[in-house]
């Protein structure tokens, strides 16, 4: 035990130090990136209560009516100058309180993004992770196959949806399923009828509403996963320790292991990242089909010249790729021993 | 695998169940009436139940009231149905209403309404000082008195000081709330402060910077729960949609035809495209489409249209400052090249009709207030003859067949428009279709979106843009479009002054006086801040003027007017107002509590 202790205990240290580094490095990463952010979004023009404003006269309100109306808005704008307005918002930043919506004004953007949040996480996961399964089983396939008439079609369909702009592909569906085939709701996350709670009805609605983001998102990456993992394979196939294998005369299964576990190492730090994209990658298919999440918060808070809810959402893309980055690093080293070892040759 | 396969038949079927129902039961779905709220797009789950709140769960005619519901007159801005109020008595020259309550009037948790809550009510909205609560003692049409007679009638008096003719609406638009829920939303001192603030005295300047405060609190107040005094209460909601229930408390609450209303969520014209086309919808108010999907919503089984009046019109408005708009031929010549109908059909073919001509005012307005004088305007009808004449009076030139800046340099006519509003991007665009085939080189310029289009127009970043003029139903407000802080004149504590183009917001740059035909000189700010104030007879008078001022100097060119179109489906309820209904503006929350809204019968 306390050979292999001793043995290990090495390995650990790189581990632990190579983590500190990532997270000090991550830190630096996220207060430049929040830096940068705060900046331009306070540089962005159009001025939120002049739209206010204009709404109000629009509906009726004489000028003056609406300009009271308007400023009693003004409490919620960021106050003083651009410097003072950074560092009250780095202060909050460190309290982990990232200032008052003006859209909702008096609901904290914390409170805005958790609950959006939740409707991007899962339909991007699930739709990630299913194109992931499929693509590379997929890829496996077509690469095996590769000179064979499926292959060549698995390849062609992976091309074609790898190149369809993702709103492209979501209008595409949206268009058949919530207008000419209306089987499919077309905006919200459940029926407002079900009570919410694990019942059967709110379940079902719940998966009826997600049912056509998941399919988007896991169409638009599943393309790229075919590709990629096709590409893959091929590269390892070449690979001398694998002619080495067949001319020692292993199984074939042993062979398609050694195949599937060095072919899929790079697809695993895509898919990490992909994973820490997912926050920030929504904003289309959100916004078409009308699903609360992340990506139509941050449209919406663009829209209306939210600037503090602007700034956390791009601080909440900006933490989850940092950490979607370290995590896609850490996985690397667990699951590459060249890359463990420090070497750049297999062992 | 087996094992995935059993979930995955499982979610299918769970969804399935869902899909089956279309959402709930069929016994969940009797009795719901399904809309969405256009003074709500963007609905947030977080919101409060707050009606200052911009995006408060506090949906106007359901759960959030008026003291009264504004009829949609051609004219007359202070004739109301019944909201809070069940009857009100209003003074000569505005001085003061009289609100009469229901004695048996209840909140949603079986409080009497009372008296006591419209004065806290109104305590409320002095913070946020919109419609008729000004603190600055020498705004126009601010309530000076608020007076108790009885448990059930108050009393409030406008300012003499600076009197309005919107005063009494102002004060029928204010949200009425629950002062045992509210209460903690001002201080106890509140009334004392608000006396003080309306006072000269020492400490009034306090006074109102402290009330003028509490409006952060007042927007962010969140109450636990929804008590009502509207026919609906919210009882719940999540991002997409919100669910509110039959207020049973609700005076007209035998008459109140739905037990449940469902409002969802949109933040684009295409997704109500889309609940229209699926039949989803029991009524949803106008929104800018091209006639396919128009054709395709109507096909639906129960789909109709309900159309009325709607005072808002379009026009292409000029920024003075930059030549060649400068010259009033100019804009002439532009008027007489523009064909308003081709543009229309083009731009709004559902929601709106060719402007007769520029008055400023929607022409059914018009024609109500200036009778056989809106004939007599300067109709602009296309004349390419003409515009080339006022363009040579300009001492714009032609050459090869393309006209040119008087120094021959050329003309490059831009109209900006913003690029989320697809009609007026249409009709910029067939604008300068027919300029381009006169002779003129014009092209469209699309802003991102609207918040920026507003700031670089105002900032006098435009030479043409479009903008929406004829906002009634008040004169005064129509006015203000054309001969307000936009064009110079800015009213500050009761005093007008006019700015120099360019300065404070002056983006159209108009002159301050202008030379009207049959009546001399005349100063168009000061008639149009006379219009808030003046008797009905000297209304009509300056109305004329201005109408014809409009005319001949064309500060914008009146495009189109909007025709307020509104969806209808009858497959579950039936009474919905018919064609010109003075209730065509107001929401169906508003119809339905009038007890106009009915279940079809089997």
């Amino acid at each position: 035990m306390t050979a292999i202790g001793a043995r290990r205990l090495p390995g650990v240290n790189n581990v632990v130090r190579r983590l500190a580094g990532h997270l000090v490095r991550g830190f630096v990463m996220i207060l430049v990136v929040t830096t940068i952010s705060f900046v331009i979004i306070r540089h962005i023009p159009g001025d939120p209560l002049l739209a206010r404003y204009e709404s109000l006269v629009e509906k009726g309100m004489s000028p003056e009516q609406a300009q009271r109306a308007t400023a009693a808005l003004y409490g919620f704008l960021p106050r003083g100058t651009l410097w003072e307005q950074y560092l009250d918002y780095m202060r909050g930043l460190f309290h982990l309180n990232l200032g008052q919506s003006l859209s909702t004004p008096g609901v904290q953007v914390t409170t805005l993004l958790g609950s959006a949040v939740a409707w991007t996480i899962v339909p991007v996961l699930v739709g990630t992770l299913l194109s992931f399964m499929v693509g590379i089983t997929v890829g496996v396939y077509a690469a095996m196959k590769r000179s064979g008439k499926l292959g060549d079609v698995l390849a062609l369909s992976g091309s074609l949806l790898h190149g369809l702009p993702q709103y492209v592909l979501a209008l595409l569906i949206a268009a058949i399923f919530t207008t000419l085939l209306p089987i499919f709701p077309s905006g919200g996350t459940a029926d407002i009828l079900f009570e919410p709670g694990f019942n059967a009805g709110y379940i079902g609605s719940l998966i009826q509403h997600a049912a056509l983001p998941i399919v988007t998102y896991a169409l638009a990456s599943y393309g790229g996963w075919i590709l990629a993992m096709k590409s893959s394979v091929v590269t390892v196939l070449g690979d001398d320790f694998i002619l080495a294998a067949e001319l020692r005369g292993l199984k074939r299964g042993i062979i398609f292991r050694y195949v599937a576990r060095n072919a899929i190492l790079p697809l695993f730090t895509i898919l990490a990242l992909s994973l820490g994209m997912l926050f920030g990658g929504a904003i289309f298919i959100e916004r078409i089909f009308n699903y609360p999440g992340l990506g139509l918060l941050l449209i919406n808070s663009i829209t209306s010249r939210d600037y503090a809810l602007m700034g956390g959402a791009f601080l909440l893309i900006t933490v989850a790729i940092v950490v979607a980055n370290i995590v896609a690093d850490m996985l690397y080293t667990a699951i590459d021993p060249r890359v463990r070892s420090g070497g750049g040759t297999a062992s | 695998m087996k094992r995935l396969a059993v979930v995955a038949v499982l979610l299918a079927l769970t969804s399935a169940t869902a899909c089956g129902g279309g959402g709930g039961s069929a016994a969940d779905r009797e009795g719901l009436y399904t809309t969405i709220d256009a003074l709500k797009p963007g609905l947030d789950a977080n919101a409060p139940i707050n009606p200052y709140n911009p995006k408060g769960n506090a949906f106007l005619g359901y759960n959030a009231q008026w003291l009264g519901w504004t009829k949609n007159d051609l004219t007359d801005s202070d004739q109301f149905y019944p909201g809070v109020a069940e009857s009100w008595k209003i003074a000569p020259h505005q001085s003061s209403i009289t609100i009469n309550l229901r004695p048996n009037g209840k909140w949603s948790d079986g409080a009497p309404i009372t008296a006591e809550d419209v004065k806290f009510s109104i305590g409320l909205a002095y913070t946020q000082g919109g419609t008729a609560y000004a603190l600055d003692p020498s705004a126009a049409g601010t309530a000076s008195d608020i007076k108790i007679v009885n448990e059930h009638t108050i009393k409030i008096t406008q300012s003499a000081k600076n009197p309005s003719n919107s005063f009494v609406q102002g004060v029928m638009q204010t949200f009425i709330v629950p002062e045992h829920v509210w209460a903690g939303a001002l201080p106890a001192d509140f009334w004392a402060k608000l006396k003080l603030a309306q006072s000269t005295a020492p400490g009034a300047d306090a006074a109102r910077a402290e009330i003028t405060s509490l409006a952060d609190k007042v927007i962010a107040f969140a109450p636990p729960k929804d008590v009502s005094a509207g026919p609906f209460t919210l009882a719940r909601m999540n991002p997409g949609e919100a669910l509110l229930v039959k207020n049973k408390n609700f005076y007209n609450a035998a008459n109140v035809a739905p037990d449940k209303v469902k409002i969802l969520n949109y933040t684009g014209n295409e997704q109500i495209w889309n609940y229209l086309i699926s039949g989803q919808l029991d009524n949803a108010p106008f929104t800018a489409l091209p006639a396919d999907v128009m054709e395709r919503i109507v096909q639906t089984s129960g789909n109709g249209v309900v159309q009325g009046y709607s005072p808002v019109g379009n026009a292409l408005a000029f920024n003075q400052s930059k030549k060649p708009y400068d010259n009033v031929h100019v804009r002439r010549a532009l008027a007489y090249l523009i064909d308003r109908k081709q543009v229309t059909k083009v731009a709004s073919p559902e929601g709106g009709v060719a402007a007769l001509t520029t008055s400023g005012m929607h022409q059914k307005a018009a024609e109500a207030w200036l009778g056989a004088r809106f004939a007599a305007l300067n109709p602009y009808r296309v004349d390419p003859a003409q515009a080339a004449k006022e363009l040579e009076a300009a001492g714009m030139r032609k050459i090869d067949g393309k006209w040119t800046m008087p120094d021959g340099t050329p003309w490059k006519l831009t109209i900006n428009v913003p690029a989320s509003f697809s009609d007026w991007v249409a009709g910029a665009k067939a604008v300068t279709s027919q300029l381009n085939d006169a002779g003129i080189d014009a092209q469209v310029v699309t802003t991102a979106d609207y918040p920026l289009y507003l700031q670089e127009i105002a900032a006098g970043k435009y030479d043409i843009g479009f903008w929406l003029v004829a906002l009634g139903p008040s004169p005064y407000n129509i006015f203000q479009r054309l001969y307000g802080a936009s064009n110079g004149w800015q009213l500050f504590g009761g005093r007008l002054k006019h700015v120099a183009p360019g300065k404070e917001g002056n983006w159209m740059g108009g002159p301050e006086t202008i030379e009207v035909k049959g009546v001399g000189k005349v100063d168009p700010g000061e008639l149009a801040v006379k219009l808030n104030s003046a008797p009905e007879a000297e209304q009509k008078k300056i109305i004329g003027i201005l109408a014809e001022a409009a005319n001949q100097d064309l500060p914008v060119i009146q495009m189109w007017d909007y025709v307020n179109t509104q969806f209808v489906n009858t497959t579950r309820f039936t009474g919905f107002p018919p064609n010109n209904s003075d209730t065509l503006r107001l929401t169906s929350g508003v119809w339905i509590q009038l007890g106009l809204i009915k279940r079809k019968q089997a």
